[in-house]
């Protein structure tokens, strides 16, 4: 179901328009990193110039205090500058973050819970939170590393160049060499991060299916074995992965060298100059004071750059779950119409019906599901559906509930479009949060008294589990890891409809998979429905389900028909 | 700390590697100072000696030990980054391997109890980053952290050998000011936001994949504007403390390097009274104060790895209690020897999950060698507990059980990611290709494979999710059946299984199994193979 891998250009355009909103976060990192940055240049300064005036004009120490003073002061600037740089970067990967999320989120609603089913709720809930959160290097560290890594080096690059412009040229020669420099560490590491992800994420793999297994590996006695197959395809992917790192780590090894060798030939050229064995150019000009600021400030001159390299796993990280998100959001999402514009074109009056007219859908071209279905149900009816399974039950069920939206077609529940007003839902499968049993009834209504709450687990037969338990209602609904069978599970959703007072409730199977217990006592329930003069429709196999209904209809080869 | 003990020593059981990597990196530590106070130290001699020689007084200067030192520390820097780094890399890409075999058999040697309330993916995704936790203790914490130390404690010599005790002592107090807030003052502020960050991560993961299993029947209540809010709000919680641990961490970053400066200032400050008193040089009095700069590198990684050691300490805890021992002795069965005819005997069987009601009281069951029994029970009646209990894997809380080996069906269907024949191996490991064959025949998929092009050798992918329900359920079935155990226990054995094939896998197996013993659970009698007689449970 996933749509095709986005390339890096969307990913990065669509990470790009996260900062939208937060951009003022961004520019108050990269603002505080360069007010560091300037700190860090007066530093420097104040240090070489009370150096020189000491060693060289033999200036007493108390003469020295201002200087000393100006030292401290930029020192305690930088610390500042660099506190207010981390905490606004954390600021502002949690602004993107949140909007990411609620992009997600949005998504979701407009998907609804059909397409949403066709991925477990596991690997949704990753992309929502792991993947999210792998946003957080790049929008904290990198991107404003980025801008940093350009104006630092230029504030001091012009310093230099003022104080001595051939040592200026030296720098300036490996200038040109940085967008060189971050393309080399860009690939290298980019290739490192991809081939380590990889390797990293298939060992994990491994190791949690040989985990998952476990019991059984144990049951046949094989646990020795598989620990042994663990250690040697590891072992296996530690060979391979460092046969790459030896590629990879040269990039970065590059850039180290290129810094190292700069401050080496910049200390190398100032000391010969300072000697007065180089005549040509500014050299004679040099004085300690200038010599030793130029030799402080070219490392400070590369710090930015290696750490963004540092922080170039960031990025190849964001990138990754950038894609796997973005992905996801451009997955086409059915035209399936929002409460809020239901409620704008729910002009219609109310009516008594719900209606259907020449409904198609087709899930592939050749191959329709319903089509052109027409079909009245009148409110307090219940319908049961029958026919093959793939013949298009469970489809016509998620076409009332508006999970999904016809081809062509129109359909009217009660004159209002599908899923404009509540009504209540039972899916096949098993929905209960970690709480109180009261917690899971007011999940859908919130409001609904104690009394009402108590009233309708009673009703689903969930009278002597509640009175086996301490806190009644307020009772957690798992206690001990034990849980709920599927059985239990049903009839509590069940509950959920008993609280709220929907017209229209749509059931899809409800009987099935139960034991007989639970079955007699879900028939009994909908009984208790009808008796309420709501309207039920639903799927069913079972023959005491079919005994209830007022309405039979065969959803099969397209078509609807009474029975 | 003793939760980090067990794995403390799984890492330092490779003490060789550890030094070895561990001066790798104090070699391009050092390197990079000596680098920079190397060259302090030269410009300000030359300017010395430049001085004298434009005055036209005599002066000598070597050039040729400094700016060989300069061009040594270049590229000794380099190189030793370069392999370190490598070198490293490797270490940790070995301990990975030894921290995640030794939790596999510890996992493997605890109850299966305490794992079975864990399984889950949520547990396994939860492991996974509890295990990259520990993976990288040593290349994040421990050597830069021991490293920093070291390095600290050399420059404290350097002070004192070339200003004086009293400074150097002074110096060193600074210097263990900024190691201790960008250690243990971060950890301290930081330990319970960190240990507290993936309990909530964790009640997060639980509400959005509930969020998820009743996006129908919240979407048809109307609610999934509201009940979204809310997880953006918890989610946004959880971010918002990680914000405040992020910027604490930051915080304390630039408080530790703010000492380092301070302690180069006053390296600075007191080195010009001893340069005034003639005590050492103005070169010498330029070195210290650079080196002591260069700290800063040295100091940098400590505070992000300090500020995650609360999460990795409850990273550790969490996969010390996944690899408890079972509780001993919990009025754990008594094994009785089995008399010749039986193949299992239980006696006066109680089971109880926890503070739950007994699931069965007083349960007694004897099987002859060869008989078929049928277990029926409903949902939650629990007869996957009796199976757990007569294979061994569930302790009961009372009773006595006795059986021949077992080779047991669990209601899950549980395939490796790997071939089809690696996966019925498990069963039998020295089983021959026509003995694979002849028992796929029996659970109706020889055919299915056999047009595979691979055949045996056929990727089942993870989970078997290249199988259907019904055809991964019966690859399980056949691996239990090519098992040679006296005993087979079939939990559920068709789920997923349409009642043609039922019928004639349950025929064939009859055949099969022939003289074997054969107790098997299922909800109701049609998804039984065949039986002798049929036991009711529960309800």
């Amino acid at each position: 179901m996933t749509a095709p891998v986005p390339d890096q250009r969307s990913v990065r355009r669509w990470l790009s328009g996260l900062t939208r909103g937060n951009r003022h976060w961004i520019q108050g990192t990269v603002v505080a990193g360069t007010l560091a940055g300037v700190a860090t240049i007066v530093q420097m300064g104040f240090l070489a110039k009370i150096v020189h005036l000491g060693v060289v004009e033999k200036e007493p120490a108390s003469g020295l205090v201002p200087l000393f003073i100006g030292l401290i002061v930029a020192v305690i600037f930088r610390a500042l500058a660099q506190g207010v740089q981390t905490h606004l970067a954390a600021r502002c990967s949690e602004q993107v973050r949140h909007t990411a999320r609620n992009q997600i989120h949005q998504h979701w609603r407009k998907s609804g819970p059909v397409i949403l089913g066709q991925d477990s709720a596991g690997s949704l809930a990753r992309e929502w939170i792991d993947h999210v959160d792998a946003l957080h290097g790049y929008f904290a560290r990198f991107l404003p590393q980025m801008v940093l890594s350009l104006i630092v080096p230029l504030l001091i690059l012009i310093l230099v160049f003022y104080l001595d412009w051939l040592a200026g040229i030296f720098l300036l020669l490996s200038a040109p060499l940085i967008p060189i420099f971050m393309a080399l560490v860009g690939m290298g590491a980019e290739k490192l991060n991809q081939q380590h992800f990889e390797i990293i994420s298939r060992l994990s793999g491994q190791f949690l299916d040989k985990v998952r297994g476990l019991t059984t590996l144990q049951l046949f006695g094989q646990t020795e074995n598989a620990a042994t197959v663990i250690q040697q395809r590891s072992d296996q992917y530690r060979r391979i992965t460092l046969k790459t790192l030896r590629v990879a780590f040269l990039s970065s090894a590059v850039l180290e060298f290129f810094a190292s060798v700069a401050i080496a030939v910049i200390a190398i050229y100032i000391g010969f100059g300072l000697l007065g064995y180089i005549s040509y150019g500014p050299s004679p000009d040099l004085t300690l004071f200038s010599g030793l600021l130029i030799l402080l400030l070219a490392p400070e001159f590369f710090q930015p750059l290696r750490t963004l390299s540092q922080h170039y796993h960031d990025r190849a990280e964001a990138l990754g779950a950038g894609a796997e998100i973005l992905a996801r959001l451009s997955e086409e999402s059915p035209r399936r119409p929002t409460r809020a514009a239901c409620s704008q074109n729910g002009t219609q009056r109310t009516t008594n019906t719900i209606k259907l007219d020449a409904v198609s859908l087709a899930f592939r071209p050749e191959h329709s599901v319903l089509n052109k279905v027409s079909l009245d149900i009148a409110k307090g009816d219940i319908v049961a559906l029958t026919g093959p399974s793939g013949g298009g039950k469970s489809t016509l069920l998620h076409l009332l509930a508006g999970f999904l939206v016809p081809d062509s077609g129109s359909i009217r529940i009660f004159g209002n479009p599908p899923g404009a007003a509540p009504f209540g839902w039972l899916g096949q499968g098993r929905f209960f949060v970690q709480g109180t049993w009261a917690d899971n009834l007011r999940l859908t209504s919130p409001g609904v008294s104690d009394a009402v709450i108590e009233q309708a687990l009673r009703i689903v037969g969930l009278g002597p589990l509640l009175d086996s338990r301490n806190e009644g209602i307020y009772s957690k609904v798992s206690e001990g890891g034990q849980g709920l069978s599927g059985g239990q599970a049903r009839r509590l959703s069940l509950a959920r409809i008993f609280v709220a007072d929907y017209d229209l409730i749509l059931l899809d199977e409800p009987t099935a998979g139960l034991d007989r217990e639970s079955e007699r006592i879900v028939l009994e329930a909908l009984r208790e429905l009808t008796r309420r003069g709501k309207t039920l429709i639903y799927s069913t196999h079972h023959q005491s389900l079919l005994a209830l209904a007022k309405r039979h209809l065969v959803v099969r080869d397209g078509e609807v028909n009474d029975v | 700390m003793s939760e980090l003990k067990p794995w403390l020593k799984l890492i330092f059981a490779r003490p060789g590697r550890l030094l070895a990597g561990g001066l790798l990196l104090l070699a391009a530590l050092l390197s990079g100072l000596g680098l920079l106070s190397l060259s302090g130290w030269f410009i300000t001699e030359t300017a010395l000696v430049g001085i004298l020689l434009a005055a036209g007084l005599p002066a000598t200067i070597n050039l040729y030990v400094p700016g060989s030192g300069i061009r040594f520390f270049a590229v000794s820097r380099t190189v030793s980054r370069y392999f370190e780094r490598l070198y490293n890399h490797d270490t940790v890409l070995r301990l990975l391997t030894d921290i995640r075999v030794a939790l596999f058999r510890k996992l493997a040697a605890a109850g299966r109890n305490q794992r079975h309330e864990l399984s889950g993916a949520q547990w396994l995704s939860r492991l996974t980053n509890d295990v990259d936790a520990l993976d990288t203790l040593y290349l994040r914490l421990i050597a830069p952290a021991a490293l920093a130390a070291l390095v600290t404690l050399l420059l404290f010599g350097l002070s004192a050998l070339l200003f004086d005790l009293w400074i150097a002592t002074l110096i060193a107090i600074i210097l263990v000011a900024a190691f201790l807030v960008a250690t243990l003052a971060v950890y301290l502020q930081t330990a319970t936001l960190a240990s507290r960050q993936s309990d909530q991560q964790e009640a997060l993961r639980t509400a959005v994949i509930e969020h998820l299993e009743g996006f129908a029947e919240i979407t048809a209540a109307g609610r999934t504007g509201q009940h979204g809010d809310w997880l953006l709000g918890q989610a946004s919680e959880a971010s918002a403390e990680q914000v405040k641990a992020d910027s604490r961490m930051g915080w304390y970053q630039a408080g530790s390097h703010l000492l380092i400066n301070l302690s180069a200032v006053f390296a600075l400050w007191a080195g010009f009274e001893l340069f005034h008193s003639g005590a050492i040089s103005g070169p010498v009095l330029v070195l210290l104060p650079i080196a002591l700069l260069g700290l800063a590198e040295v100091y940098g990684m400590l505070p992000e790895a300090f500020g995650k050691l609360g999460a990795t300490r409850a990273s550790a805890a969490r996969l010390n209690r996944d690899c408890r021992n079972p509780d001993p002795g919990n009025n754990a069965s008594t094994v009785v020897s089995l008399p010749e005819p039986l193949a299992l005997s239980v006696h006066d069987l109680t089971i109880k999950h926890s503070d739950n009601a007994p699931l069965f009281t007083d349960f007694n069951l004897q099987v002859k060698v060869g008989e078929r029994v049928g277990i029926l029970g409903q949902s939650g009646s629990g007869k996957s507990s009796l199976a757990d209990v007569f294979t061994g894997l569930l302790a009961p809380t009372q009773g006595a059980v006795s059986a021949r080996p077992c080779a047991y069906l669990t209601q899950e269907t549980v395939l490796f990611e790997d071939t089809l024949r690696a996966n019925l191996l498990l069963g039998a490991p020295d089983a021959s290709d026509a003995e694979l064959w002849r028992t796929l025949e029996v659970v109706d998929l020889a055919e299915r494979f056999s047009t595979e092009p691979d055949q045996l050798d056929t990727w089942l992918g993870s989970s078997g999710s290249r199988l259907s329900g019904g055809e991964a359920r019966r690859v399980a079935l056949a691996r239990v059946l090519i098992n040679p155990a006296p005993v087979l226990i079939l939990d559920e054995p068709f789920t997923g299984v349409d009642a043609t094939t039922r019928a004639r896998i349950a025929r064939q197996i009859d055949a099969l199994l022939e003289g074997r013993t054969v107790i098997s659970l299922a909800h109701g009698p049609e998804a039984l193979p065949g039986t002798d007689r049929i036991i009711q449970v529960g309800g």
